[in-house]
């Protein structure tokens, strides 16, 4: 029962980290480093770099706390249970669709790949591979 | 330390402390059966207190490393938190995976501490900083 909450909470984690990264280097207003390619900034710096005024990195930052949040409030057992996993399902699911169109923008409207966000886009699909994983395998 | 190298062991660590201190929250009393009777004799607080206490220090610890917030403090109390569990939890099966845990804080120590800390330890700290 465990096991699917640890993998989705570490890579929230990884998320939260992320995310952090990119809102201090556009608060610092320098350009992240791009490990993979080198139109990660033309993706960051597009028109559809927010969602209702608000970044999609604080977006990122705030979805990413609420599922290790979520994650660890089901293992300490705070509240249902069965309220948690839908919770944190839907969430992981919504992402995952969003996540989808994000990618969809990159390679069609952009036409940049963005190292951050498609390492992003990974960490969503494998929450939601996890968490379908574990239901099916139960 | 490459710059990279020390991102992934500061959130390799965050991951570990913060998932700990959660699994500690969610029963204390198991994670207090690992400490040695001797060693329960000088726990100032019942059993319980102590471990949920532990849990919290865990959390910030992991905190500090995943937000590099002051990391060195971070690396610091992990470590020290690390020895005691070495003291305290005796020789088991699985004292050798917080041995790689305490290497790994100490190595996040002295990569993060700040430089009039690491020239009161080390000589020519200076010359070493890559």
């Amino acid at each position: 029962m465990l096991t699917p909450y640890a993998a989705v909470f570490a890579l929230a984690i990884m998320g939260v980290n992320e995310t952090v990264y990119l809102i201090r280097k556009r608060l610092a207003m320098t350009i992240p480093i791009c490990p993979i390619g080198t139109e990660c900034d033309k993706v960051l710096t597009s028109k559809h770099k927010n969602i209702l005024i608000i970044s999609l990195d604080v977006w990122g930052l705030i979805f990413y706390c609420t599922i290790s949040i979520s994650c660890a409030l089901v293992v300490i057992g705070v509240g249902g249970a069965v309220f948690w996993e839908l919770f944190i399902s839907s969430l992981v699911a919504l992402a995952a669709v969003l996540s989808l169109f994000f990618t969809y923008l990159q390679w069609k409207v952009i036409k940049a790949w963005c190292f951050w966000c498609l390492t992003s886009a990974f960490t969503v699909w494998t929450m939601g591979a996890i968490i379908v994983l574990s239901k099916v395998i139960k | 330390m490459r710059k990279s190298s020390y991102h992934f062991l500061r959130v390799g660590l965050a991951i570990t402390f913060l998932w700990i201190g959660v699994l500690i929250l969610r029963d204390p009393q198991a994670w207090g059966s690992y400490i040695q009777p001797w060693a329960l004799k000088f726990l100032p607080v019942p059993l319980e207190q102590a471990m949920r206490s532990t849990a919290i220090l865990d959390i910030v610890v992991g905190l500090g490393f995943l937000f590099d917030f002051l990391p060195w403090v971070a690396a610091l109390l992990g470590s020290i938190h690390l020895i005691v569990i070495l003291i305290t939890s005796g020789v088991t099966d699985i004292t050798i995976r917080d041995v790689g845990l305490l290497t790994g804080t100490l190595a996040l120590l002295i990569e993060s501490s700040p430089l009039w800390l690491r020239n009161k330890f080390v000589k020519g700290a200076d010359a070493m900083r890559d």
